[in-house]
């Protein structure tokens, strides 16, 4: 090669490798580069456990030892799927009730032959950043602490589905949040109003009890069954002409967008749904006598239909405890037995998501060290969430993506210097995912680590 | 010297010149709240108003789901589905299509269609014989102009 040749060579060499740089390869999902690192696994369930729950009822065992002031033979574990421990054998109140016994004075029966403790870590003493319930749920779910959030209004940080969708270029059918209510502005939670991200990016959301339930059989269950080519086509065609006439600017019409194809199948679920459920042919937890655990059984539906990359499933049963103590230890007693059942459900009767799926769970918000006056049946008293314990709770994390690690980080609890954010949530689900790294820092809450990088 | 005189009043007619209502395009650009939309839709297609029980159920049920026209498209789907939803006769809609497109868009839209929507649709029925009235009523009622006021 003759020096002027070279000298051509390494200047066109430098003009592609340039052109490489400038000109990246653009995903349909508008990011720019692959994600790099492989997901640790294929399905996240997110489970948001389950209306402020007090640490000294779940992860610390005390029942009504530290509750109610009575001796210590009174503590025990009454969250036997999720959590190790003896349950406790005096004063059952958080079961059923047997014929003739005293209310909840049978414990609902395992599920899981091993808690999901041992399937994978517990952090037993996590920090909640934010004291009220929907405060608390979007720090959950956005990985900020939400501190500026009101109420009523989308979160103002983007969510783990906007992330999740947008980096990974998922359909909206592959990420659901079902939550038991509409109220406290809850069916808000599966998008953000932030302009990067937002509602495009959002969630399919159902409500089950209200969609499933008495008012969505009078208003849904009837539709008409229009044929996908003799009916259906003339009508988009026609629909799709008006439309275009009409021209609605970008952000005007504030929903999350299924395609066509995936509204035929989500129309075709919601049917199916109905007649199913008309035949009791939905399985659910064996004791479904609350909302929750009725919201459980359709999230199971959603899971073997669409296989969602990522679901969240909200609780709240548990908020009972502000008014009712005895109420909470059965609503609490029953997340439990739920979430039991929708693990092994997923592990054998969703071959697709058996042994990918990882599950995490982490309650919004702790509760009060000591109890407000207001008592119930058997005089025990209830809790509030407004101090310093209300902040301190726990994450259980267990399947797929924790390979081989199995243990209990379980550093002595300290507000100042806990040993996990709630917060860390939305930056483990995106490391599980592999787009850990193409999450915007400033958008989290400070202190947030992935959970995998803090054992 | 000053000179004053008186000027003859000027006699001054006003009538009035008949104009038509309807504007063809009208800029619509609030969108309708939920409540609003569903009184509107159940009122157009059943000519009532929907009984406040009926719409806060409905109301209900559109913020259990996450997709607004997904939702809204199942209800219209069950309105169509149950007895009571005045809308022309295949054969009215057959006999007279220009009157039925221009009705159909005073219905949903609140204005007269376009030249060009009108041909639109009389194009569309005449290469489609099998469209009926509910395949256009229910076109208008999911798409995005009636979503707007």
């Amino acid at each position: 090669m003759s020096k002027i040749k070279r000298k051509k060579f390494i200047k066109q060499a430098a003009t592609v490798a340039a052109g490489s740089f400038v000109l990246p390869y653009i995903l349909p999902s508008g990011r720019l580069f692959a994600a790099t690192p492989d997901p640790k696994s294929e399905y996240v369930i997110y489970v948001l456990f389950a209306g402020g729950v007090r640490q000294q009822e779940a992860t610390l065992q005390g029942y009504l030892h530290t509750s109610q002031d009575l001796d210590s033979s009174f503590a025990g574990n009454i969250m036997p799927n999720m959590l190790q421990g003896a349950m406790p054998t005096k004063k059952i109140a958080f079961g059923t009730t047997s014929p003739g016994g005293t209310v909840g004075d049978t414990p609902i029966p395992k599920i899981l032959s091993s808690p999901l403790q041992d399937q994978g870590v517990l952090f037993k003493e996590v920090r909640a950043v934010n004291p009220g319930h929907y405060g608390g749920l979007n720090s959950l779910l956005t990985g900020n602490s939400s501190v500026a959030q009101g109420l009523k209004v989308r979160p103002n940080f983007p969510t783990i589905f906007e992330y999740a969708r947008k980096h990974l270029g998922l359909k909206a059918t592959e990420t659901w949040f079902i939550g038991n209510t509409i109220a406290n502005s809850y069916n808000l939670l599966n998008g953000s109003e932030h302009p990067d991200y937002g509602l495009p990016y959002g969630a399919n959301f159902f409500a089950p009890t209200i969609t499933f339930g008495s008012p969505g059989r009078q208003v849904l269950s009837n539709a008409k069954i229009y044929h996908p080519q003799d009916e259906l086509a003339p009508m988009y065609k026609m629909k799709n002409f008006l439309d275009n006439a009409f021209r609605v600017k970008q952000g005007q019409i504030p929903s999350i967008k299924n395609t066509d194809d995936e509204k035929t199948r989500i129309k075709e679920f919601v049917r199916n749904t109905f007649q199913k459920d008309s035949a009791g042919q939905i399985p659910g937890p064996p004791v479904s006598d609350n909302g929750d655990m009725r919201t459980i059984k359709y999230a199971a539906e959603v899971m073997k239909e669409f296989k969602p990359k990522i679901l969240v499933l909200n609780m709240t049963a548990v908020d009972v405890c502000h008014g009712n103590f005895s109420s909470y230890l059965r609503a609490l007693h029953r997340a439990d037995h739920g979430v039991g059942w929708l693990w092994n459900y997923i592990q054998t009767q969703i071959p697709e998501m058996s042994g990918k799926t990882t599950i995490l769970l982490s309650p919004e918000c702790g509760r009060n060290m000591n109890p407000n006056p207001i008592s119930d049946e058997n005089d025990w008293f209830a809790y509030d969430h407004s101090d310093s314990n209300t902040s301190r709770v726990f994450t259980l994390m267990a399947g797929a993506a924790l390979g081989s690690n199995r243990g209990t980080f379980s550093p002595t609890w300290d507000i100042s210097n806990p040993g996990a954010y709630t917060t860390d949530n939305v930056l483990t689900i995106a490391d599980i995912m592999g787009i850990k790294n193409m999450i915007p820092s400033g958008f989290m809450h400070g202190p947030a680590r992935s959970l995998f990088d803090r054992f | 010297m000053v000179f004053l005189s008186c000027k003859k009043d000027r006699r001054v007619n006003y009538a009035v010149v008949n104009q038509t209502a309807n504007d063809i395009i009208i800029n619509k650009n609030k969108a309708k709240t939920e409540t609003q939309f569903i009184s509107i839709l159940y009122a157009n297609l059943f000519q009532e108003a929907l009984p406040i029980n009926e719409l806060i159920m409905t109301q209900n049920v559109i913020q259990s789901v996450g997709d607004r026209a997904l939702v809204y498209e199942i209800i219209l789907s069950n309105y169509m589905n149950t007895n009571g939803v005045k809308m022309p006769s295949d054969s009215a809609m057959k006999a007279n299509p220009e009157q039925f497109i221009i009705d159909t868009y005073k219905q949903f839209y609140l204005r007269i269609p376009s030249e060009l929507e009108k041909n639109f649709f009389l194009n569309y029925f005449e290469a489609n014989p099998n469209v009926r009235p509910e395949l256009v009523y229910t076109s208008f009622a999911a798409s995005d102009e009636y979503l707007f006021y």
